[in-house]
């Protein structure tokens, strides 16, 4: 295995050669939308190479916090530096580095797979002919050749997740920011997803990915943060977080506080449809 | 299989639908369930859940229920008075050719409509009662019947009574006008009905959904297009010239209907008979049809997201195209223009756009009322796109955002969006000042306007260029009449006009150099205003973008939040 990181006490970490800044670092991070905070004040240091899963529940702040880390939302407080650049004082640096794919965001659907893929090549300063190069591979690699001449607009939920992520690994980042990569997205595709995550972890490079599917997390990530209601509850290593918790799921249920609630007694106990006595 | 007891337990409407076989099997089950159902008519089911569905969609919002109620009341006023007005006409001799090219307009707004303007009226919408066990005659007729309920087929019914009225004479006139009112409805309603479940599988398809959008165009470009032609009209002698058309609409049912009130008030009842003939045949053929398209719609699976998502063939790389910068700048042109093409509501406000600002400066220099310096109409409705280029983009802003790190990369891309729009105005605009100039014969004045246009269209660029970077808001991508988000059309009306306002004031001194010239009569040397007109635009174009580039490239997450709300 390539280079892995070099983070702190990594489950797999080989110490290779990324010993540089870590891929994201986060001080103070505050975002208030009206009375509501949705980010209170998070530090988080997230190590290069890795896979690393944001895990929590619906309105924890993920996607608050991925945009603001990737510079598609202000922070009222805070710093973030992404491969060691402040991301607002130092943009050029730090979008040349990233790849994005946000979540609730719109893609140029009214492109084709294709088009979308030079155009956004194009705008990240490519060469045409090196961004079509490019898009035929990731076009054939994410199972997206026999479409590629369909408009975005008509895609599945999962071929949009798959060119999403072909726009967002076309300039080849060092760190790649993915929100929810996985919701509403078919085993078949995922599984394509994960292939090509896989490799590009592999490679050195940083994936970031949100989500509250904690299987999924489990067994792809060798790093995770746990957040909930705008803070970090927990961040490392999967064994070190997960702890003597049977599974990543127990665990989270445990740091976000919702192990013991129990679907409701009695009230149900007509809901028998399996049993045979309510037919004929 | 075995059919449950239905409500009418109709052999012929005997249907294979999946919906009749888990009808079966849930009657097989439990049986109370089904003799329960068959007690219970279907028409007052549907007429009730469309009531309830209308209360509680009122229900809670005071700005929705003055919104019905005040186009109930209108509806009513207008009704009541174009009754009036209807019936003021008997006796007159066009009376006959108004009331029926009248009904004819009415059918065909009725079959348009629903293509154009979805009503979202749940009960009448077939995917939703498919897992129902219902079969199509029942069901048409408590469909048919709950379509009736509601202003439009209350506006048509005052309609039609008003003609009745207008054209019936007689005790065989007064007989056949009530029989021809409720056809004429009948006949309205059921056209939209047929007409829109034939359609359904188009109009729930993304296709569908983008035709809904072009609907604006429809009544931007129509307005225009109606108000000429009404002029028109009148100059040229008035409803006379319309009876050739009336001789055939009569026969063209509905219309027949009113027809047959006209045909019997005169006593000519062997015409009035096969009218009415007509009429009832074409219902039950309506009737017929919609109810066939029905069942084949609810018992087919809907194929439509595969026909209509087919690839299109390889529009690639090469071509035209080929001609555009390398980098941002060919991009993004290029995706300006796909968009402009492509995307409904881009599309609807392009189209719109061109096609106003060729009907006004010709069709009013073709009434002799028109000037060629009307043609600078074009170039400022033209110079409107520039405005909230952002917002044109939707959320998928931050793809663009993500591209942009310094001033540089702003002005580049607001440079390529201008450049785009300038590709095909300014051809446009010199298009609509030749053919204006040719249609007065009026060449003198030609390198003048031209260059007043030019120099308009410039400023338009500079002040939509500011206005994009400092008053971004939301286009909603769904509603042909939407294009500001509820909470931002201030925003939106304080950013175009105060952009218009400001464009008057930068193309001034163009402006007033014409004048000067005009008024001091150096037609001689008016050719001027052209080579003065454009270099003033590209100034102000150049000079706007210089201005604009450093607010977007600073407030890049800002615009991203506006234009995000729709």
């Amino acid at each position: 295995m390539p280079d892995q990181g070099d983070a702190t006490g990594g489950t797999n970490g080989t110490g290779g050669a990324r010993s540089a800044p870590p891929a994201v670092r986060v001080e103070g991070l505050w975002k208030r939308f009206g009375d509501q905070v949705a980010v209170a004040g998070i530090d988080l240091e997230l190590p290069a190479g890795r896979f690393i899963g944001l895990v929590g529940p619906n309105g924890a702040g993920k996607t608050t916090t991925l945009s603001m880390v990737t510079g598609l939302l202000r922070p009222d407080m805070g710093r973030v530096h992404v491969a060691g650049h402040d991301v607002w004082a130092d943009p050029t640096e730090v979008k040349a580095r990233i790849g994005v794919l946000p979540e609730g965001l719109r893609l140029f659907e009214r492109l084709s797979g294709r088009e979308l893929l030079g155009y956004m090549g194009r705008m990240r300063g490519l060469p045409g002919e090196e961004t079509d190069k490019r898009a035929t591979q990731l076009l054939d690699v994410l199972d997206l050749a026999g479409s590629q001449h369909k408009l975005v607009v008509d895609y599945s939920t999962g071929m949009r997740k798959k060119i999403g992520l072909a726009a967002a690994l076309l300039h080849n980042p060092e760190v790649l920011f993915l929100d929810e990569p996985f919701e509403g997205v078919d085993p078949v595709s995922a599984q394509t997803i994960r292939g090509v995550l896989e490799r590009y972890t592999a490679s050195g490079a940083t994936v970031i990915f949100s989500s509250h599917v904690m299987e999924l997390v489990e067994s792809l990530c060798d790093w995770v943060a746990v957040m909930a209601a705008g803070r970090i509850r927990a961040a490392g290593p999967l064994a070190e977080v997960r702890g003597s918790a049977p599974s990543l799921q127990a665990a989270f249920l445990e740091l976000v506080g919702a192990h013991g609630r129990h679907a409701a007694g009695d009230s149900l106990e007509w809901l028998g449809g399996g049993s045979g006595a309510g037919s004929r | 299989m075995t059919p449950p007891a239905g409500p009418a337990a109709d052999p012929a409407a005997m249907v294979t639908t999946p919906a009749t076989a888990s009808a079966a099997r849930t009657g097989s089950r439990g049986s109370a369930g089904a003799s329960s159902r068959a007690a219970v008519p279907l028409t007052p089911i549907f007429v009730r859940l469309k009531l309830s569905l209308l209360r509680n969609g009122l229900k809670g919002s005071s700005k929705r229920k003055a919104a019905y109620f005040s186009s109930l009341a209108f509806a009513l006023v207008v009704g009541f008075f174009v009754t009036l007005g209807l019936a003021l006409l008997h006796g007159n001799v066009h009376a006959g050719t108004v009331v029926v090219l009248l009904a004819a307009l009415l059918a065909l707004g009725w079959a348009f409509m629903p293509l154009f303007f979805p009503t979202g009226d749940e009960t009448l919408d077939p995917s939703r009662l498919v897992m129902l066990p219902l079969r199509p005659r029942p069901l048409v007729r408590a469909l048919l019947v709950s379509s009736l309920v509601g202003i439009g087929p209350l506006f048509t019914l005052c309609l039609a009574v008003g003609s009745v009225l207008a054209v019936a004479r007689g005790a065989a006139g007064a007989v056949a006008a009530v029989v021809a009112a409720p056809l004429l409805v009948l006949g309205c309603v059921t056209l939209a009905r047929a007409v829109a479940t034939a359609n359904v599988r188009l109009l729930s398809s993304r296709k569908g959904r983008d035709l809904a959008i072009l609907s604006g165009l429809l009544i931007a470009v129509g307005g225009q297009l109606v108000n000429f032609g009404s002029q028109r009209l009148f100059q040229a002698g008035g409803l006379a010239t319309l009876e050739p058309v009336e001789a055939v609409v009569r026969w063209l049912p509905p219309a027949t209907a009113i027809g047959m009130v006209d045909s019997a008030s005169e006593g000519a009842y062997g015409v009035a008979a096969a009218q009415l003939a007509l009429t009832v045949a074409a219902v039950v053929a309506l009737l017929w049809f919609w109810e066939r398209s029905l069942t084949r719609l609810m018992v087919t699976p809907d194929g439509s997201t595969i026909a209509a998502a087919r690839p299109t063939k390889d529009r690639g790389a090469g071509g035209v195209w080929s001609l555009l910068p390398a980098g941002r700048t060919g991009a993004a042109v290029q995706r300006t223009l796909r968009y402009a093409v492509r995307d409904p509501k881009t599309k609807a406000a392009w189209v719109t756009a061109l096609a106003i600002g060729m009907i006004i400066p010709v069709f009013n220099a073709l009434q002799g009322t028109g000037s060629v310096y009307l043609a600078c109409f074009g170039a400022s409705m033209l110079g409107m796109q520039m405005y909230n280029q952002f917002g044109q983009d939707t959320s998928a802003f931050w793809m663009v955002a993500q591209t942009i790190s310094n001033t540089r990369d702003a002005y580049v891309e607001l440079r390529a969006r201008a450049f785009a729009l300038a590709l095909v105005t300014v051809p446009f605009t010199v298009l609509v000042t030749v053919v204006t100039a040719a249609v007065i014969g009026d060449w003198s004045s030609f390198p003048a306007a031209t260059g007043l246009s030019l120099a308009l269209l410039g400023s338009m660029l500079c002040t939509g260029a500011l206005a994009s970077a400092r008053f971004p808001y939301s286009i909603p991508s769904d509603g042909a009449f939407k294009n500001v988000v509820p909470g931002q059309a201030g925003l939106a009306w304080a950013g175009i006009f105060g952009g218009l306002l400001v464009s008057a004031v930068i193309s001034a001194p163009v402006i007033v150099l014409t004048i000067w010239l005009n008024a001091a009569e150096h037609h001689d040397i008016s050719w001027i205003v052209l080579p003065v007109g454009v270099a003033w635009g590209a100034l102000a174009t150049w000079a706007g973008l210089r201005l604009s580039a450093p607010t977007v490239a600073r407030k890049l997450p800002e615009i991203l939040s506006a234009v995000s709300k729709g």
